[in-house]
């Protein structure tokens, strides 16, 4: 079995890529949070040109018709750039959620989503807050086992201020005419589908900015000079994030398979994506840690960007599912009393 | 209207090129290569030609190896129409890739053709001139603006100190400057609908062009290093070393 990318998505990768590193730099992030919505529809509308809002709207609603799998690479990419916009939540939570509910709701949302005049936002209870409900179009909200569909005119929202800037998160209160559009078993088994996307979303964001923050690094001790030389030529920086990169290499695996389990409707889904999550936050953690440590004190300020990325990935480790509740998730399946071990249990 | 466009491979512009240890050459290995900048903005002018409904057609041709197809069909998920590939071994010097182009100018017949002013990796400025000199036809190099009129194409051209505009009876051959468009992104969608445009292999024998070399490359190497600056005491004492050392005032 070729566990591989494909041509296609590698080259979907670096054609964006291209496109995200020369569009969204820090001085583009730094300049949105100066803005009342901290979004920017003329960002919005270029991501929707290239098509990355319709990935994974079926061709019939007018998207491309993908899955996770192939939008797994591209939500690194996001990562990379701590991309504000909610790209990585439309394509792989809000749209599979829309697919998953189908009939008219989905038929009259998806085009616009895909084209890029509409965002939709999802809503669950494992999060508390809800991020970019101010810019949501329609909401999907989960209300006790209920999920509920609301426009703007149907709920009402408090502003509740994130430790990262370009984060616009809310508390969101629905108003009775909201439509509940699923209950009972149909809607928790939506949910739980939902949060491994959410989670799955979270994982690929911070190995794209693990990646980042190493990259900075790199470049700030390959200039900074003590004694006569590059402090990264010195043992004692090096090896801090020659650390990271290790880890991050390790957590890539876990959360392509992940994205693998979560697009074939794997029965290890679930716990793929938790042990995705862990090992993708810790990555990103060691690579904040380490890497405020090599800049000195002034990787700690305000003026240097790695700012940006470290509390990007602070704040998403918190996000679908804390460490906690992946530990638990994962604890619950290799001790249960029937649990199928080792290799050859893999994906099953 | 037919519009050929060339486009080069090279190393993307993002990145720093290394000298290889023994001086042959610039280190390859392991470098993101990419469309040259001058040739995406040929590229994106021609699409821009057949949006406007001036051309009906347009062809990407890269002369070199086989990996050269990726930048023919970055080309093609811009927008061009079909490629062409003239595949060439190791390096080819401007005037071959000229007699080359020539060649694929004859077998299609485009009434204009538009080149990068040059490349990033050799900085030749040459191969639209030799071509335009090959071919016998009008050229308008450094091109900032271009409108196709009639059977006429109105280029402006940034020369030093200003602008120049001419008019080039048709065919004719263009070389874009910087500031002649900003070349869009390829979306995912067309980047799709590439893998399945129409994709000619030619070799110079097909062509009947014959590759020789007259360039022998004997060394590259790296910019010198600059040297630490040094603190001056004051004023006086710079303006007494701007004098007497650098000897750039008197």
């Amino acid at each position: 079995m070729d566990f591989t990318f494909s041509e296609d998505q590698l080259l979907f990768q670096e054609s964006v890529r291209d496109f995200l590193v020369n569009e969204v730099t820090p001085e583009r992030i730094r300049a949105s949070w100066l803005t009342d919505s901290g979004r920017e529809d003329a960002l919005w509308n270029q991501l929707a040109e290239l098509g990355l809002t319709g990935m994974t709207v079926s061709e019939a609603n007018g998207g491309l018709g993908m899955t996770v799998l192939d939008f797994v690479l591209l939500a690194q990419e996001c990562g990379y750039v701590g991309l504000p916009e909610p790209l990585v939540h439309t394509v792989m939570v809000a749209v599979p959620l829309l697919n998953d509910l189908g009939g008219e709701l989905a038929e009259q949302w998806l085009p616009k989503v895909a084209s890029g005049e509409a965002k939709v936002v999802v809503g669950l209870e494992q999060n508390l807050l809800v991020e970019d409900a101010h810019v949501a179009d329609l909401l999907l909200m989960q209300q006790g086992g209920t999920l509920y569909a609301a426009t703007p005119d149907q709920f009402s929202l408090c502003y509740s201020e994130s430790v990262d800037p370009s984060r616009k998160l809310f508390t969101v209160e629905l108003l009775d005419s909201a439509a509940p559009v699923a209950s009972g078993e149909q809607a928790a088994t939506l949910i739980a589908r939902t949060l491994n996307r959410g989670a799955l979303g979270c994982a690929a964001q911070v190995l794209g900015l693990a990646q980042r923050m190493i990259d900075l690094s790199v470049h700030y001790t390959g200039e900074r000079q003590q004694f006569g030389k590059p402090i990264g030529s010195f043992q004692a920086v090096k090896h801090h994030m020659a650390n990271v990169a290790v880890r991050l290499e390790y957590a890539k695996a876990p959360t392509h398979r992940a994205a693998y389990a979560v697009a074939t409707g794997q029965g290890v889904a679930a716990h793929a994506v938790s042990h995705a999550k862990l090992v993708a936050c810790e990555a990103a953690n060691l690579a904040a840690k380490n890497s405020v440590q090599v800049h000195g004190a002034m990787g700690y300020t305000w003026e240097v960007d790695l700012h940006i990325f470290m509390k990007k990935a602070w704040a998403l480790a918190n996000t679908w599912g804390d460490a906690g509740f992946h530990k638990t998730r994962i604890g619950e399946r290799v001790f249960a009393t029937d649990a199928v071990l080792g290799a050859g249990a893999t994906f099953v | 209207m037919k519009v050929l466009v060339a486009v080069k491979r090279v190393v993307d512009y993002n990145v720093k090129v290394r000298a290889k240890a023994d001086g042959t050459d610039v280190d390859l290995n392991n470098v993101k290569m990419s469309i040259n900048p001058f040739c995406e903005i040929a590229v994106e002018e021609a699409v821009r030609l057949k949006e406007a409904g001036v051309a009906t057609e347009v062809i990407a041709v890269s002369v070199g190896e086989k990996s050269c197809q990726e930048q023919i069909r970055t080309a093609l998920a811009l927008g061009a129409d079909r490629g062409i590939q003239v595949e060439t071994d190791g390096k080819v010097e401007p005037l071959v890739i000229a007699k080359l182009l020539k060649a694929v100018v004859d077998k299609e017949q485009p009434q204009l053709v538009i080149l990068g002013k040059q490349s990033i990796d050799g900085d030749n400025n040459q191969t639209g001139q030799m071509l335009g000199a090959l071919a016998n036809m009008g050229q308008g190099t450094f091109a900032s603006e271009i409108a196709v009129e009639g059977d006429k194409v109105n280029v402006i051209r940034e020369i030093d100190g200003g602008l120049q505009t001419v008019s080039l009876s048709l065919p004719a051959i263009v070389t874009t400057d910087l500031r002649l468009n900003e070349p869009r992104y390829a979306s995912l969608p067309n980047i799709m609908k590439a893998k399945k445009k129409q994709l000619d292999v030619y070799t110079p024998d097909d062509l009947g062009v014959a590759v020789t070399s007259h360039i022998t490359q004997i060394k590259v190497e790296a910019p010198a290093e600059r040297k630490a600056g040094i603190t001056v005491k004051d004023v006086e004492e710079l303006v007494d070393k701007l004098k007497n050392e650098a000897k750039i005032i008197s």
